[in-house]
């Protein structure tokens, strides 16, 4: 121990440490400044606990108290609050440089020392002040314009009072403020962790150290010695089905007689502090049996292979697709492009750990157990845990949370703080690390496709043909969603009248897959934009043409025989695309030089929102304050759910933003809505709020006011709900795959020139161009913003990322996009109303992606001629790819 | 479980025949649509669920759990009910076979509470 005196936000504080003490604990645990974040396991890979010592950013997660000796520490709380904020704060808010907000804080920390020191930085300055700082939303574009926007005010350039959006200003098509910007920036809003909860037990988990095994014996009497404990729970301490169901009930809240994968759930660990529970946790004995891994698809369909789940079949589901006469088709066949395409599985990675708290609420019958954690479908993890445990009186609250990307469309950590603090009536928090983080969590499905298309004489396509083989891991959970989801999608923009497709979802002993960006559609159009580029090439046409050739029209119909009602402006993103793609086949041409190739290609998409039978609802009120409040259960861990939610109500209503607020976190305020996945929060949720509004103002209009008292002095209501439920809800047909689609659909094309080493087999990422039309925009700044991100996680998923349960543990492993990794990038816009729109609009964050690694792995070809099929293109397959294409 | 009955059971939803109407029900017997609820279903759903014929005091929980359902969206709150109805949770929960969450939502045509669209 050591006593150290040191400054923190300009107030002297004397401390006595430990020697191994770090400034991030003594920040968030002692003193309570939780702007700073925890990620990376205290590796110093994330940056998100950035603080400024001694005038120099510093990671707090590194750095021991014990040498702070006279220091002076500044966290993001001492850098302003939200009625005055430093002009960073208010930068990273302006710029639309905060999605999730959980990197926020460090960034504007590492930003401040920079430019204490340097107030005209270069973007690549900021590039390498930043270097240690991760985001896996904006895809840091946003983050140095914030940097730039930031020194352009302290120079005295710009007023930002100047820039700043009103209230008053027009509600859609604006970048006004996110409403929960300012409190990220200023490192007050809590996310789980941050949660104050003075006595909670901890809790430690017990996961499978073996990825398939029988247990046969579980003992905690070496851990109950252990100093703070309080409990071990197994599954048979759990009242209900223990079972978490999406679709299939094949996922246990604990292990029961078996582990189905790495990291699977074996008993809580519950003690006074998580040192203690951690140690306890250690001390558990746990006998396995150990069974043969199935570690593939193949060796799972395998003859005599074990089952995974002994009452189900490891091929668990299979759904063909047939459309018009494929036989035909290939006869109308002239150029026929076939080849074997495969994606690996990945870990979403948003940058905040699977945190959650629990805790219950209330004596007696009103006794209500309470869960916050990262939920993105409240009201669906709400009903998971009361049947799992068996107790009704449950309450699901979303904290601030850190990211998603689809990985908490799955019930995680919440469903071990429910279940403790049920158990033994106890408040608990659960702080995983980032390694069993990534064990408790879904991964996206690694998909192996068969993949065959063919065109006529005028380029036309007229057969595809498709073996779809899905790794659905441990669990099903909904894996067959994913499945559909890929189905109705497959021919993305385009018109093709002759399909066969066979797919199966198979049972491993891999990590469990579910949810991710896009969540089906990304791997298929890997395959798909891949085998067009080579067929347009084959065909001696050029891409962006044969693209446009092949779009869809309106009447036409999908490859579930859906016919499109809604508008398919697909012909006029080509258009849009055509001087871009012009420049960079110039730019490409003049850039060839050495061993370093430059190439260029393209990938499009179309991606379906509003699914067969989904639903969502909302409520609108008025208080007597005169603020309309929308209720709604419409999580926000990136996307701005709430400036869209309150923009639109300005916009239905004519009211002012300042008049209008959104509660859309707890299960106790607001009614079912669905998950905020499948871009369909804006439609769904968004279409439901707008319901309500229109009649609220029918009712303002038919008062002749818009305050409370002008509504109730008429007799009108002053809360109004409403429902959006798509049109359709019949399923595809098992047989065939035909059926109805989602009702609208939004459309880009991308661009990627990139420079490939051929010595090293290295990448580089020169730009990434998109062309995009999703309808009306709501919030400028939120819409390039989730293009932006969703273009760097697609650049991940093109080159770098696999995840390997047991190898994959931290953000350095992972191969976590960073500034280094960056790039430029533009975005065109389009903005074509949709019928089934809300007012026209719809969600951009999945397609974002979703053309994205075709496009890269299209321009790696255009380069080098080295053809990718087996996604991440690592370098040495981009070597070996050069090699069998005799280019080496 | 059979193969087909795997894959049969991820299916969103079967049109039924209850009470001599025809309405889609998800595969756990909720009603796919609130708005197809009537009393009828009501009284084939209570049945199914082995209740021979519904009491008064069961069609107060019935109605009060449809009438908050029609207000709000969702299911009222356990301690909203037990405020609403004056009657105890281990009474309410006693009054349907397949308990107060599951039991009376299905016969009140509440969605299933697992709606995951």
């Amino acid at each position: 121990m050591k006593k150290i005196k040191l400054t923190i936000n300009g107030r002297e504080k004397e401390v006595i440490a430990d020697d191994n003490m770090v400034l991030l604990d003594l920040l968030r645990d002692d003193l309570k400044l939780t702007g700073a974040k925890q990620s990376c396991d205290r590796k110093g890979q994330c940056g998100a606990c950035t603080v400024i010592v001694n005038k120099k950013a510093t990671l707090s997660c590194l750095t021991k108290v014990s040498r702070l000796e006279g220091a002076k520490v500044i966290t993001v709380e001492g850098l302003g609050t939200s009625e005055n904020p430093h002009l960073l704060q208010k930068a990273f808010c302006l710029a639309g440089a905060i999605q999730c907000g959980f990197c926020t804080p460090g960034m504007i920390m590492a930003a401040k020392a920079l430019l204490d020191e340097n107030l005209n930085p270069t973007d690549e300055e900021i590039k390498y002040a930043l270097r240690r700082n991760l985001c896996r939303c904006t895809g840091y574009k946003k983050i140095i314009e914030a940097v730039q926007l930031a020194a352009s005010f302290m120079r005295g350039e710009i007023n930002p009072d100047d820039i700043t959006p009103k209230p008053t200003d027009p509600p859609r098509g604006v970048s006004h403020i996110r409403p929960s910007a300012m409190a990220k920036a200023c490192g007050t809003a809590n996310f789980t962790a941050d949660i104050d909860m003075p006595g909670a037990a901890e809790i430690a988990m017990v996961l499978s150290p073996y990825a398939h095994a029988e247990i046969k014996g579980i003992d905690f009497s070496e851990a109950e010695k252990v100093h703070g404990w309080i409990g071990g729970m197994t599954a048979k301490d759990i009242k209900g089905t223990n079972r978490i169901k999406m679709a299939v009930e094949d996922r246990p809240l604990l292990c029961e007689d078996k582990v189905h994968c790495l990291g699977a759930p074996v008993a809580i660990i519950v003690a006074e502090t998580r040192a203690q529970a951690l140690e306890a946790a250690e001390k558990v004995k746990v006998e396995y049996n150990i069974l043969p891994t199935l570690s593939s698809p193949e060796e799972a369909m395998a003859e005599g292979a074990p089952r995974v789940h002994p009452d189900i079949p490891n091929i668990c589901f299979e759904q063909p697709l047939i459309k018009g006469d494929i036989e035909s088709g290939w006869k109308e066949a002239t150029t026929v492009v076939e080849d074997h395409f495969t994606t690996q599985i990945v870990h979403q990675a948003p940058l905040e750990p699977e945190n959650s708290v629990a805790f219950m609420e209330g004596e007696g019958e009103d006794a209500e157990l309470v869960v916050i954690g990262r939920s993105i479908n409240i009201h669906l993890h709400k009903a998971n845990i009361q049947d799992a445990l068996g107790f009704d009186s449950v309450r699901y609250e979303e904290a601030y949370s850190g990211g998603n990307f689809g990985q908490k469309l799955e019930i995680s950590s919440e469903g071990f703080t429910a279940a403790a603090a049920l158990h033994f009536n106890r408040a608990v928090r659960y702080t995983p690390s980032l390694y069993e983080s990534m064990l408790i969590s879904s991964k996206r499905h690694a998909y192996d496709m068969k993949f065959k298309i063919g065109a006529n004489a005028d380029g036309k396509i007229v057969a595809l043909d498709m073996d779809l083989v899905a790794d659905n891991g441990a669990y099903n959970s909904a894996g067959h969603k994913f499945i559909l989801r890929a189905l109705h999608m497959l021919t993305s923009a385009y018109y093709v009248p002759n399909i066969h497709v066979a797919s199966k979802l198979v049972y491993t002993n891999n990590p469990y897959g579910s949810a991710a960006r896009g969540a089906g559609p990304p791997q298929v159009h890997f395959a798909l934009e891949s085998a067009v580029e080579m067929l347009a090439k084959k065909c001696g046409i050029d891409p962006l043409e044969f693209r446009r050739r092949n779009s869809l029209k309106t009447g036409q119909t999908k490859a579930t025989g859906h016919v499109v009602v809604d508008v398919w402006p697909f012909p006029e993103q080509c258009e849009d695309m055509k001087p871009l793609w012009e420049r960079a086949k110039k730019e490409r041409d003049a850039a060839q030089n050495g061993t370093v190739k430059r190439g260029i290609g393209l990938g499009a998409a179309a991606f379906g929102i509003g699914f067969p039978g989904d639903q969502a609802s909302s409520a609108v009120e008025i208080g007597e304050d005169d603020i309309v409040t929308i209720y709604a259960a419409a999580a926000d861990p990136g996307e701005g759910t709430d400036s869209m939610m309150t923009q639109l109500a300005g916009k239905v209503l004519g009211l002012p933003l300042d008049r209008i607020r959104a509660q859309l976190r707890s299960t106790g305020n607001t009614s079912p809505a669905g998950p905020a996945s499948g871009s369909r929060v804006t439609l769904m949720i968004g279409g439901a709020t707008v319901d309500a509004l229109q009649k609220l103002r029918k009712a303002m209009d038919e008062a002749g006011g818009k305050t409370f008292k002008a509504l109730t002095d008429a007799g009108k209501p002053t809360r109004c709900i409403g429902k959006r439920n798509t049109v359709d809800s019949a399923p595809l047909d098992p047989k065939t795959g035909q059926g109805p689609s989602p009702e609208t659909d939004v459309m880009s094309i991308q661009l990627a020139e990139v420079e490939v080493d051929t010595t090293t087999g290295e990448v580089k990422i020169v730009k990434m161009s998109s062309t995009v039309d999703s309808g009306p925009i709501i919030n400028p700044n939120n819409f390039t913003g989730q293009m932006e991100g969703g273009m760097d996680m697609g650049v991940g998923y093109a080159l770098r990322e696999i995840y390997v349960a047991g190898e994959t543990k931290d953000w350095r492993t992972l191969k976590f996009p960073t500034f280094k990794t960056s790039f430029d990038s533009e975005v065109v816009t389009r903005e074509t109303p949709r019928k089934e729109g809300t007012l026209g609009s719809t969600g951009v964050g999945e397609m974002a992606m979703l053309s994205t690694a075709p496009a890269v792995i299209n321009a790696i070809e255009d380069a080098c001629g080295a053809r990718i099929t087996e996604l991440p293109a690592t370098p040495e397959r981009v070597l070996a790819a050069l090699k069998a294409a005799g280019k080496a | 479980m059979s193969e087909l009955s795997a894959n049969e059971r991820l299916r969103e939803r079967v049109l039924r025949t209850i009470a001599g109407q025809e309405v889609y029900c998800d595969w756990e017997g909720f009603l796919w649509d609130p708005d197809d609820w009537n009393e009828e279903l009501a009284v084939a759903f209570a049945a199914e669920s082995g209740i021979a014929e519904l009491s008064e005091e069961q069609w107060q929980v019935i109605h009060f759990v449809r009438d908050y359902y029609e207000k709000n969206l969702r299911a009222p709150l356990n301690k909203e009910l037990r405020k609403g109805t004056g009657l105890s949770l281990l009474t309410l929960d006693a009054m349907f076979p397949e308990g107060l969450r599951l039991g009376a939502r299905k016969v009140a045509g509440l969605p299933n509470p697992k709606v995951c669209t």
